[in-house]
C-alpha cells in the first residue's frame, strides 16, 4: 500500500520530469540550429508546419539551381543546400561508414558550426565540386588519433578528398551527431551519390521580421522554377518548435494522467488498509470512547493516520523518483531532465487528497462504532 | 449521585427480543461501594455500560448528578465519560503499541491538557500504583496485575467521581487480584464511588452494598432503603 502510493507518486514525478526533459531537449536542439531558419523540403505536405513528409512522393526534385536561385532574395541571408548520404570513409587501414553531408560554406552559418582545426569549405561556385572536406571530431579521433589530419587525403566511396578542417565538439543537433560526419561541397556529394536532387535546403532569413517575407519569396521563386507548382514544404523553426511543444505537452499530461490514476488506485488501497485497521482495532476504538473520546476525535485520529500513511508513501515516492532521475541523468547526460515543481506538487497533492478522501470512509466507520460492541469482542 | 429509573435495554437477536435490563431502578449515593452479582447473561455488564454512558437505555431515565443523561447528545456524553467516569475492564484494554505512560496519558490528551501538566499527572498516578519503574514498558512487557494497575491509573487520571469495574480480577491470579482489590477499595475510601461486577461471592462480601441480578432484573439489593 505504501509501495503502491510511492510508485504512483514516483511515476507522476518521473514521467513529468521526462516530459519536461524532452521539451527542453527539443528546444535546445532547435536553438542549437541557429536562428531565423526555414527548412525547405521537396514535396507538398498537407499540414503546414507539421512533421516533414518522410514517405512523400516527390513530384519534382529540389535542385542545386533552385537553391542558388533563392540567394537572390533580399530577405534571405544564407542558403545551405544539403545532400545526405552515407559512404565508407577510409584513411590507410582504417575505415568507417559515416554520414556525408554535401553543402556549401553557408551550412556552417546555418547550423552554427565552428572548426577546432583548419577551416571551413571555401566560398566559390557551388555547382563546382572540389575534392576537400571538413570532418567531425569523433571521426578525426577514430581515423587519426591525436595526429593533425589537416592536409591528409581520405577516401570517401571511390573518390579522394583532402581534409581542410575539423569540426569543434558540439554534441547532437537535430538528431544528427555532428561529430561523426564528413562535410563536402554539395556538387561533389551529388557526384558521389550520383544524384541531382537535394535532400533539403536550409535557409536563414535576413532577420527575425523577414521570416514570413523570406517564406513568400521562396514559394514565389520555386513556383516560377517548377512550372507554377507549389511542390515544396517550408518548415519554419518557430512552427516546428511549437508543434513539438504541443505534442510533448499532450504526452506529458496524458502520462501524468495515467500516473494519477495509479495514485487513485493507491488511494483505494489505503482505504482497504484503513478498513482492516479499523476492524483490527475495534477494541482500541471502544477503549478510546470509554475514556471519553468524542466521535469527531476518533474520526480525526483515523483521518490523520491515513493522511500520514499517504504522506509517507508520497515521501518515499519522491525519494524513489529523485533517485531514478538522478541515475537517468548519470546514464544519459545529454538528455536535459528537470524535475518540474508542478509535477511534484501535483503528485503529492493527489496522494494526500487520495489518502484523506479514501480515509474518510474507514474513519467514519471507526467513529460510528458502538463502544460496547467494540469492547466486548476481543 | 446516580439514579436509574425504570431502565430497560432490549437487544433484538434474530426474531427474539432479549431483555438485558428490565425496568431496573437503583439509586447509588456518592462514595458507595457496590458489588453487582449474578449469573452470566443476567445483564451485569449491560447495567455497567448504561451507567458508564457507553450504552443508551431503550426506556427509562438515568440521572447522573441530577442531569438527565438520556437527553444528552453523544459529545456531551463523551465529555461526562471523560471527566466523571473511570472504567476498569476484565481484559485491561490497554493500547498494545503504547507504553504504560502513554496509555495513562490518553484521557489527558483527549481532554487537551498541556504536555507539561500531563507528564506530572501521569507520573503521580503511576507512582500511586507503584509502577514508576515500569512506566516505559509496553503492555506485553507487564504482568496481568501490572497491566490492570496501569488501567486503574488511566481510569483515575481525570479524577472521576465514579469507577466502574467489570470483573477487574476475572483475569488475574489470586495475589494480583487481591492487590487490585486493595487499590480499588483504597480509592473508594478516598470518596470515589466504586461499582464493581464480580462473580466471586467472597469478593462481593467486602462491598458495602450488594445487588443481585437475575434475567435483567434486580432480584436482591442489600442497600435498598
Ligand atoms: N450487543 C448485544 N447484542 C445482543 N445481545 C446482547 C448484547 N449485549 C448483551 N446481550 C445480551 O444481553 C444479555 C445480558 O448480557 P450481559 O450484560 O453481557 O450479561 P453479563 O455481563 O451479566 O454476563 C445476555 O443475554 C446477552 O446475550
Ligand atoms: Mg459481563
Amino acid at each position: 500500500m505504501l509501495i503502491a502510493m510511492s510508485i504512483g507518486v514516483a511515476s507522476v514525478i518521473i514521467f513529468t520530469s521526462l516530459g519536461e526533459g524532452a521539451k527542453n531537449y527539443v528546444t535546445r536542439e532547435f536553438s542549437s540550429l541557429g536562428t531565423n531558419l526555414l527548412i525547405i523540403l521537396p514535396g507538398r505536405s498537407e499540414t503546414t508546419g507539421g512533421p516533414p513528409p518522410l514517405l512523400g512522393q516527390n513530384p519534382r526534385d529540389l535542385t542545386l539551381e533552385d537553391a542558388i536561385a533563392l540567394t537572390k532574395s533580399s530577405h534571405i541571408r544564407y542558403v545551405a543546400p544539403i545532400t545526405v548520404g552515407s559512404a565508407p570513409v577510409s584513411y590507410g587501414e582504417k575505415e568507417r561508414e559515416v554520414i556525408i553531408l554535401g553543402s556549401t560554406p553557408n551550412i556552417f552559418e546555418v547550423r552554427q558550426l565552428s572548426t577546432a582545426q583548419g577551416e571551413f569549405l571555401p566560398e566559390g561556385d557551388p555547382s563546382k565540386g572540389a575534392a576537400m572536406c571538413v570532418i567531425g571530431h569523433k571521426l578525426k579521433k577514430e581515423l587519426f588519433g591525436n595526429i593533425t589530419p589537416l592536409g591528409e587525403w581520405v577516401r570517401i566511396g571511390d573518390r579522394r578528398f583532402r581534409i581542410i578542417g575539423v569540426l569543434a565538439k558540439k554534441g547532437q543537433s537535430l538528431g544528427m551527431d555532428m561529430s561523426d560526419v564528413v562535410i563536402i561541397p554539395v556538387a561533389s556529394a551529388q557526384a558521389l551519390f550520383n544524384t541531382s536532387a537535394l535532400f533539403r535546403v536550409m535557409v536563414q532569413a535576413s532577420g527575425n521580421k523577414s521570416i514570413e517575407k523570406a517564406k513568400e519569396s521562396i514559394i514565389r521563386i520555386i513556383r516560377e522554377r517548377h512550372d507554377n507548382e507549389d511542390d515544396i514544404t517550408i518548415i519554419t523553426q518557430d512552427a516546428l518548435l511549437s508543434t513539438f511543444d504541443r505534442i510533448l505537452t499532450t504526452l506529458t499530461l496524458s502520462i501524468a494522467g495515467v500516473a494519477a490514476i495509479s495514485l487513485l488506485v493507491a488511494g483505494i488501497l489505503i482505504m482497504n488498509v484503513m478498513l482492516i485497521a479499523v476492524s483490527q482495532r475495534r477494541s482500541e476504538i471502544g477503549l478510546l470512547k470509554s475514556i471519553g473520546a468524542t466521535n469527531s476525535q476518533v474520526l480525526g485520529l483515523f483521518l490523520v493516520e491515513s493522511a500520514l500513511l499517504s504522506f509517507t508513501g508520497a515521501l518515499l515516492g519522491i525519494i524513489v523518483s529523485f533517485i531514478v532521475i538522478w541515475v537517468f541523468m548519470r546514464m544519459v547526460p545529454a538528455f536535459p531532465v528537470t524535475i518540474p515543481v508542478w509535477g511534484v506538487s501535483a503528485a503529492v497533492g493527489i496522494a494526500l487528497s487520495a489518502g484523506i478522501v479514501f480515509g474518510i470512509m474507514p474513519a467514519r466507520r471507526a467513529s460510528m462504532l458502538n463502544p460496547v460492541d467494540a469492547l466486548s469482542r476481543r | 449521585m446516580i439514579r436509574l429509573n425504570e431502565i430497560s435495554r432490549v437487544f433484538t437477536v434474530g426474531e427474539e427480543d432479549v431483555h438485558a435490563l428490565d425496568r431496573v431502578t437503583i439509586d447509588i449515593a456518592p462514595g458507595e461501594y457496590l458489588a453487582i452479582m449474578g449469573p452470566s447473561g443476567s445483564g451485569k455488564s449491560t447495567l455497567l455500560n448504561v451507567i458508564g454512558l457507553l450504552d443508551r437505555p431503550d426506556y427509562g431515565e438515568y440521572y447522573l448528578d441530577n442531569v438527565n443523561t438520556t437527553e444528552l447528545d453523544d459529545d456531551r456524553q463523551a465529555f461526562i465519560r471523560r471527566h466523571r467516569i473511570g472504567f476498569v475492564f476484565q481484559f485491561f484494554h490497554l493500547v498494545p503499541r503504547l507504553t504504560a505512560t502513554q496509555n495513562v496519558e490518553l484521557p489527558l490528551i483527549l481532554a487537551g491538557v498541556t504536555p507539561k501538566e500531563r507528564k506530572e499527572r501521569v507520573k503521580k498516578a503511576l507512582a500511586s500504583m507503584e509502577l514508576t519503574n515500569r512506566s516505559d514498558h509496553r503492555p506485553d512487557q507487564l504482568s496481568g496485575g501490572q497491566r490492570q494497575r496501569v488501567a486503574i491509573a488511566r481510569a483515575i487520571i481525570m479524577e472521576p467521581g465514579v469507577i466502574l469495574a467489570d470483573e477487574p480480577t476475572g483475569n488475574l491470579d489470586r495475589t494480583s487480584g487481591m492487590e487490585v482489590m486493595n487499590i480499588l477499595e483504597g480509592l473508594n475510601r478516598k470518596g470515589i464511588t466504586l461499582i464493581m461486577v464480580t462473580h466471586d461471592p467472597g469478593l462481593s462480601k467486602r462491598a458495602g452494598r450488594r445487588i443481585q441480578m437475575t434475567d435483567g432484573r434486580v432480584s436482591e439489593d442489600t442497600g435498598l432503603r
